[in-house]
This record gives structure tokens, C-alpha cells and sequence, in this order.
């Protein structure tokens, strides 16, 4: 196990030299620079003067190489776009992302999983259907769409939440404690609720195949047999056994931990980690595009090690392997 | 027990602060409260000589002070309408080449130290280093140096005796503070910790910058020209435009700086929120590249001919467009220069709106109409790439329309959409036949000589078109070494009028941007140059203040 583990460290910290390689070739082939804002006061000559201070007039292997250089040691170099050090953005916005997509990521597989029960327990009714049919209609509808309709609706026509931010800009810092986390949380709900809505589907349909495999299995018929309620067997019997692909989705999705999601936070004003890559693009700010393909493609690589792991774990056959 | 001691101690302190509070509310004073803008963009670096954003000037000017104001009328000539800051009073030399600013003994840095008159020298040679890097550079090209008469008296030396030497260095140039800033390297201060935290003397002190969420500042209760009248101004970053109009409509924020016809229309018959239109010293238009992108020494195939350059201008209907972008919201250019600039000319010669007389024109150029309508000239096509930064949803609009009324002519116009970064790269690079963009000018016609003189002609210049007449050059000199304002205005025109009839772009329209703002905040007068130029004056009177007005400054945190 352990020998496995470090051969796929090994891969890992090659699949990272290789994407950050190619991310460096392609974000310096776009066109522009991270001096090339909108500002249209400011003249070429200056611009130019200002590239040359932070090295982007030199060629672009000496470049390559220094950043790969100050990276190994640690520094990650100035966000243009933040005008702070990376690491100072990176801090700033990873905890705001995975506050979100954590809240996000664990309501929607719940309701995901819980979903699926309900659909494959009342299957044929009227209420599979209808759960069936409002899963469709969150799963079919655009991120951004859906999010300003939550907003205009819960933060204007009904106002029960705030319209976007984190938290109150003014009065959060004169807060108790307690209502500081209640501020908190109430900011959170309009985009971790989006959120939970446009995945949950996802997971449902997903769980609701698995649930859908395992329930003709004799096992399952045994369970039955044996006299126990409908409500137990899909419980302790079908969905432990349907639960296991549900990991691999897990897996998948722990990357978008740390992503974001660009658009839910672009319109919620929530400065995390899907809007500062974005941003980080537009900008042609090199040094955050990198540093956000680093942390990204560390936590597919992290996600895909833990699915594994999980996977050993959960499923008997495969540790006997 | 002492701790007791403590808690009563703090108890009363907060029980007489918030009986001052409630007195102060009670007598009506106007200071207190809270305005909240919501902003789309960020600040970048708050170091007024390398500030480029729009957030980043604004909180700069609230910071930071002028050792003199300019006038709400824009005066750019001599020192008439300035007012006094940082400088009590100043006397001219008898030859004009230096100016002695008295400094207000009262004036102190927001870390309390006194401000001296050898922060303005340290803040002269700091603007002139070219370590710096300031784009304030060709602006302050007039001031030689500033030496120090004694600690309260600083003198500005010029190289030339010019009308607007008394604007280059009031208005041009923020006092910094030479305590702080002397221990950094010029070409380090864009990153430095002070750019992040600036201290200056201005009435608001910086609080608070969490990058790409929210900026704060607070009023300097103890300022030498009084105290901001608002506790606090929070600037919210709100990338979503639909967003931060919420944000306004639910109280969430006070101010929204930009709004669409659409959200204005949604403000009819709201008693909580008006609209807020400002001016702006910002211009519009297509400007057509006077150079062969692929050879810049010859001129362009189509666009080095002016005759063409004023074809295409009369076949476009600029108020039509004005229209159908802008409803009853837009204002049409009226020449190189926006409305609100003192030497603005509303009677300027425009190629008039006339596609008779522009298809005439072109057929007289041998640029021929055939079997599909469209025009060429010895088997080259009438044809060429209209660049337009895809951000800018307004520009957007106006390069579909162009490409609709040019193919009614025969003019084939392709839409070059693209994100800012590469548009600019194509500005600079001077890779382009013809773009969409806008200008912001400053109250003196001097921005000229860079945006469209021969000097600023040159690769690396910000004249990207290329455009150069020695004719315009001269009237624009002589506008700004003519020290009657009536002259200077005159000759002013006559610069506008040569650049209009040679037509290097079509003047679209004057960015007039509205917001919209909470009926609660009471506005000072809003200067043409900066809206925000007397924030500190803004008031919201204590009938009027919700929960986060009534803070006030010395609220403890929990």
C-alpha cells in the first residue's frame, strides 16, 4: 500500500510539472500582459517600463525558469490583479471557497443521496415523479441564471438574506460573536443553497442508477426475505452497497473544493477561489493563474488519491486484491 | 477588583460616548454615517503618482491632499479659482518660474507627525524619478525641482515660465509623506506595504482594504480642515452589475456608480434611491489607424487617405447610434473632447451626417461598388477590422451598428471582439485598422499633445493612430503658453477644429455615466473631473441614519 502510495506521489508531482508547464506556455501565448488594463492614460512607454520591472520583457524561457525557480523555494510571486503577494490572495480567498463548496459539496450530496431514496422507495408514485421532474428542472437550468434569480428573489422581492459579500461590510466588525457567525451564515445560504440545488440532481440521477443495480441482487431479496421493512433494506442494505461509485463522484468533486464555482461567486460578490482564477485571467496575471492551476491540480491529484483510498477501504474485494 | 475598575471605567466611557452620540444626532449635527458604494472594480495601488484605476484615485484623493484645489469652474490657467490645502498661501516669483508654498502649520500626517516643506520636495523628486515610473511623468515634465526655505515654506522651480505651472503642481502632483517613503526604493513602491496602507493628510484616513471584497475609510477626526462629515465611507466590490443594484435597492449599499437604461427605468417611483447621473471628463470614439499595421513607415490602404476617413464619417449617423445605445441617456460628442472640458467647443464643423454625399466621395476615390454591392479599388476590397475590447457592452453595441451602416455603403467592417488585455496589446503594438475606444482627458488641454500630437506619435507614445499635423501641434502650443484664458481658449478650438477635419476618428459621444444613489445621502457639488471630489462634504442627516450610521468612530470591537 505504502509503495503504491508513493509511486502515485511520484506521478502526481509529474502530472503537476506537466500542467504547469503547459498553463505557463499558454496563459504567456494569449495576447496582453498584466499590464495591458484598461487605462488608457497610462502610455505604452510606462507600460512597458513596468514589464520590465517584474521581468516580462525577458525571453520566456528565462522566465519559465525563474518562476519554476522562486516557486521550489516557496514564493510565489505579486498578483497584478490583487496587488498583494499570491500566497496573501491565495490565503484570502481559500478559506471563503472552502467554507462555501464545503457547505456546498456536503447539502447537495445529502440531498442528493436522500433524493435518490425517495425516488427509488416511492417508485411509480406521483411523488417519485415529481422529485423526479424538479431534479431535472434545477439540474437543466444555468449557474448564473439561477443565481441571480435566488438573489433577486430572496435578497430583494423577499428580503430574507442579503445581496451578496460575505459578510456585513460595516457592522460584522462590531459584532458579538454569536451574531458575527449568524451574519456569517446568513450570507452563505443564497450561495451554498444555489449551489446545493444545480448539483444535487447530479448526485440524485447518479444515486438513483447505483440504488437502481443493486436492488434486483439476491442479496437484497434475502434482506427482504428475511422479513425486514422496506425502509431498512434500502438503508442498511441497498444503498451501503450503491453508496461505493458515489465515492468516485466525491473524489471528482474534491477538486472543485478549492476551484469554486466562477459564476456563483461573481454574482454573490463572494471573493473565492472560482473568481480569483477567473479574474486572475482576464488579467493575464501570470503569477495567481499558475499559482490557482497549482492548488487545482493538487487537489484533482489529492481527490483521486483519497477516492482510492476510500475505495479500499469501503470495499472488502478490493483490499483483498 | 481592578478589573471591576476597568469594566466601569470602560462602561462609562461607552455610556458617555453614546449620550455624545445621541446629543450629537439630537442637535442635528451633520457629521456621522455610513455611505456604502458599491463598486464593480477593484483599487490597484494607492500611491497617487501610480494609481490607474478609477477606485484607486478616488480613495487617493480622500487620502491624500494638494497644496492647492483646483476650482469646481476647471480653471487650468494661472492660480485663479484654486483654493488653499495643504498650502495656507503661496507667492509667485517675479519671474514666474517658482512659486513658495506656505504649508499649514496645523497639517499633520494621519500618523501625526507635522507635514513639512521638505515632504513636497521629497514628493517632486519622487514624481520626476524615472524609477518611479509615474504616468504622471509628461505632466509634471514643466516642474525642474522644489527646494525647501525653511520647514514650512517649500518652492517649486519650473524650467519655463508657462500659464499652467500653477496646475501642474496643485493638481498634478498629491503631497507624500517623506517620513515613510524615503527608505523605499522608487521602483519598489508599486508593491510596497505603504501601497496598501497609504497614510496622507486628507480628511478621511485609510482604514481598511480586503482585496477584491471591501475598502474602507474613515473620517480624520482631528484633520486641520475639519473632520469628513461622514464617519465612514465602504467601498463594496461588486463585480456583478446586477448585483450591486440590488445591493442599492435593498439597502444594502448607498451608492452605485453605473447603472443600465433598463435598472434606471426600475427606479421610477422609488422613494428610497434616485438616480445619480455625474459627469466625466471621458470621450468616445473610432479611431482609425493612420499607418500600415505591417509597415508603420507607409500609411494605411484605406484609412492614410483623410478623404475616406471623412467618407465613413458622414455615412455614419452618430445620433442615430447615440439613440439606439443610449436612449434619452447619451450625449453627443461634439468634437476630440468631452462636453465638460473648459475649452469644449459645442459650434465645431463635424463631416455632417450625409451617405449621398460619402458614396460620391468614395466613387470620386475609385473605390467602385460591384456586383455584390460591396466597393473595391483595383481588385482590393473596401474592407477592414473594427477592434472593440468585449467588456464594454456599450462599445459592443456601437461596433454592430458601425458594421450595419458602413455595409450599407459597401464597406465591409469585420468585429474584432476581444478581451481588454489583448485589445491593448494590439493598441500598443499599433496592430489595428481601426478600434473603439475612449479617452479620459484632465481639465487642461496639455492631454492633448500625448493623445493626438506629433509627440505622442511614436511607438510607445499613447497617440495610437498615429496622428500627426505640426499645424495642430502649434495651435495646441499656443493654446497652452497664451496666458489669457480667452486666447488660450480660442487657439484651443482651433486645435479641435484642424483634428476634426482630418478626421482621425469619428467622435461617437461623451461618456456621461449615471448611477444611482439613496435618497438619505445628501450630495455636495459634483466636480466635472471627479465626481467624488467633495465626498467629505456629503452628509446624511441624523433623521435619516440606520444601523450602520450610528457606529460612530470610537465604537469598540468586541
Amino acid at each position: 500500500m505504502a509503495r503504491r502510495l508513493l509511486a502515485r506521489l511520484g506521478q502526481a508531482a509529474v502530472v503537476l510539472w506537466v500542467v504547469l508547464s503547459a498553463v505557463f506556455l499558454l496563459i504567456h501565448a494569449a495576447p496582453g500582459d498584466p499590464f495591458s488594463f484598461d487605462a488608457p492614460n497610462i502610455s505604452p512607454a510606462i507600460r512597458a517600463q513596468w514589464r520590465a520591472a517584474f521581468g516580462y520583457d525577458r525571453p520566456l524561457g528565462e522566465q519559465y525558469v525563474r518562476y519554476l525557480s522562486s516557486a521550489l523555494h516557496g514564493d510565489l510571486g505579486y498578483s497584478h490583479s490583487m496587488h498583494e503577494p499570491v500566497r496573501d490572495a491565495l490565503a484570502a480567498a481559500l478559506p471563503r471557497t472552502l467554507l462555501l463548496m464545503g457547505v456546498a459539496l456536503a447539502l447537495s450530496f445529502a440531498l442528493g443521496v436522500w433524493l435518490a431514496l425517495v425516488e427509488v422507495r416511492y417508485a411509480g408514485t406521483w411523488r417519485a415523479r415529481l422529485t423526479h421532474r424538479v431534479a431535472l428542472f434545477f439540474y437543466s437550468l444555468p449557474d448564473f441564471w439561477l443565481a441571480l434569480v435566488m438573489l433577486m428573489a430572496f435578497a430583494y422581492w423577499l428580503p430574507l438574506f442579503p445581496a451578496g459579500g460575505i459578510v456585513d461590510p460595516v457592522l460584522h466588525d462590531y459584532m458579538s460573536p454569536g451574531r458575527a457567525l449568524l451574519d456569517l451564515l446568513r450570507h452563505l445560504v443564497l450561495p451554498a443553497l444555489t449551489l446545493t440545488l444545480l448539483s444535487a440532481a447530479a448526485i440524485l440521477r447518479y444515486q438513483r442508477s447505483e440504488l437502481l443495480e443493486v436492488l434486483p441482487m439476491d442479496f437484497v431479496r434475502t434482506a427482504r426475505a428475511k422479513g425486514l421493512d422496506e425502509h431498512t433494506v434500502l438503508r442498511r442494505h441497498v444503498l451501503r452497497n450503491a453508496l461505493l461509485p458515489v465515492i468516485t463522484l466525491l473524489g471528482l468533486a474534491f477538486p472543485a473544493l478549492l476551484g469554486g464555482a466562477l459564476f456563483v461567486e461573481k454574482v454573490f460578490a463572494w471573493p473565492g477561489m472560482g473568481y480569483l482564477a477567473a479574474s486572475a485571467i482576464d488579467a493575464r496575471d501570470y503569477p495567481l493563474v499558475l499559482a490557482s492551476v497549482v492548488v487545482g491540480s493538487c487537489m484533482v491529484i489529492i481527490g483521486n488519491l483519497a477516492a482510492d483510498v476510500l475505495y479500499r477501504l469501503a470495499d472488502p474485494r478490493l483490499r483483498r486484491q | 477588583m481592578r478589573f471591576s475598575l476597568l469594566l466601569a471605567s470602560a462602561a462609562s466611557l461607552l455610556t458617555l460616548a453614546a449620550c455624545s452620540e445621541t446629543r450629537q444626532a439630537a442637535s442635528g449635527s451633520p457629521d456621522g454615517g455610513t455611505l456604502v458604494i458599491a463598486t464593480p472594480t477593484d483599487a490597484d495601488v494607492l500611491l497617487p503618482p501610480l494609481a490607474a484605476t478609477q477606485l484607486s484615485r478616488e480613495v487617493c484623493d480622500q487620502v491624500f491632499d494638494h497644496l492647492a484645489e483646483i476650482g469646481d469652474s476647471l480653471q487650468t490657467i494661472g492660480d485663479a479659482g484654486f483654493t488653499p490645502r495643504l498650502a495656507q498661501r503661496w507667492d509667485w516669483a517675479r519671474d514666474s518660474l517658482s512659486i513658495a508654498f506656505h504649508i499649514d502649520p496645523k497639517a499633520r500626517w494621519h500618523d501625526g507627525q507635522p507635514v513639512r516643506a521638505s515632504d513636497v520636495r521629497f514628493t517632486v523628486a519622487l514624481y520626476k524619478n524615472p524609477k518611479l515610473a509615474s504616468p504622471f511623468t509628461p505632466q509634471v515634465a514643466n516642474i525642474d525641482s522644489a527646494s525647501v526655505r525653511d520647514s514650512l515654506t517649500a518652492v517649486v522651480w519650473f524650467h519655463q515660465r508657462r500659464p499652467e505651472a500653477f496646475y501642474d503642481i496643485a493638481y498634478q502632483v498629491a503631497i507624500l509623506p517623506e517620513h515613510l517613503l524615503r527608505d523605499i526604493a522608487p521602483e519598489k513602491l508599486m508593491t510596497s506595504q505603504f501601497a496598501r496602507h497609504p497614510v496622507g493628510t486628507g480628511r478621511f484616513r485609510f482604514a481598511r482594504w480586503d482585496a477584491g471584497s471591501r475598502l474602507e475609510l474613515v473620517a480624520d477626526t482631528a484633520n486641520y480642515r475639519g473632520r469628513a462629515h461622514l464617519d465612514r465611507v465602504v467601498y463594496t466590490i461588486t463585480p456583478d452589475n446586477n448585483t450591486g443594484f440590488t445591493q442599492l435597492l435593498s439597502g444594502q449599499a448607498d451608492l452605485f456608480e453605473i447603472t443600465t437604461p433598463d435598472q434606471l427605468a426600475q427606479l421610477k417611483g422609488n422613494a428610497k434611491v434616485r438616480a445619480f447621473p455625474y459627469p466625466s471628463l471621458q470621450y468616445a470614439f473610432m479611431g482609425f489607424n493612420l499607418h500600415d499595421p505591417k509597415q508603420p513607415a507607409r500609411p494605411h490602404p484605406i484609412f492614410g487617405d483623410a478623404r475616406v476617413r471623412r467618407a465613413i464619417s458622414m455615412a455614419l449617423d452618430r445620433r442615430g447610434m447615440l439613440r439606439n445605445v443610449f436612449d434619452t441617456l447619451g450625449a453627443i460628442a461634439y468634437g476630440p473632447f468631452p462636453r465638460s472640458l473648459g475649452s469644449a467647443d459645442t459650434t465645431l464643423r463635424l463631416p455632417p451626417f450625409d451617405t449621398t454625399h460619402a458614396a460620391a466621395l468614395l466613387d470620386s476615390l475609385g473605390w467602385k461598388r460591384g456586383a455584390d454591392g460591396m466597393r473595391a479599388r483595383d481588385g482590393h476590397p473596401l474592407a477592414f477590422t473594427l477592434q472593440v475590447p468585449t467588456s464594454s457592452r456599450v462599445r459592443m453595441t456601437y461596433a454592430t451598428l458601425i458594421q450595419d451602416q458602413l455595409r450599407r455603403l459597401g464597406i465591409t467592417v469585420d468585429i474584432g471582439g476581444m478581451q481588454f488585455p489583448e485589445f491593448m496589446a494590439h493598441q500598443d503594438a499599433r496592430d489595428f485598422d481601426a478600434s473603439l475606444n475612449a479617452y479620459s482627458t484632465d481639465p487642461s488641454p496639455g492631454g492633448y499633445t500625448q493623445n493626438w500630437g506629433s509627440g505622442g506619435a511614436h511607438k510607445g507614445g499613447s497617440n495610437s493612430v498615429g496622428y500627426s499635423n505640426p499645424v495642430f501641434d502649434a495651435l495646441l502650443d499656443s493654446a497652452l503658453t497664451s496666458f489669457d484664458p480667452a486666447r488660450a481658449r480660442a487657439y484651443a478650438v482651433r486645435a479641435y477644429q484642424v483634428l476634426a477635419d482630418d478626421a482621425p476618428a469619428v467622435w461617437l459621444y461623451d461618456v456621461l455615466t449615471v448611477g444611482a444613489i439613496s435618497t438619505r445621502i445628501h450630495t455636495a457639488p459634483l466636480r466635472a473631473d471627479e465626481w467624488w471630489a467633495h465626498l467629505a462634504d456629503w452628509t446624511i442627516p441624523p433623521a435619516e441614519r440606520i444601523d450602520r450610521d450610528r457606529i460612530g468612530l470610537g465604537a469598540a470591537k468586541p
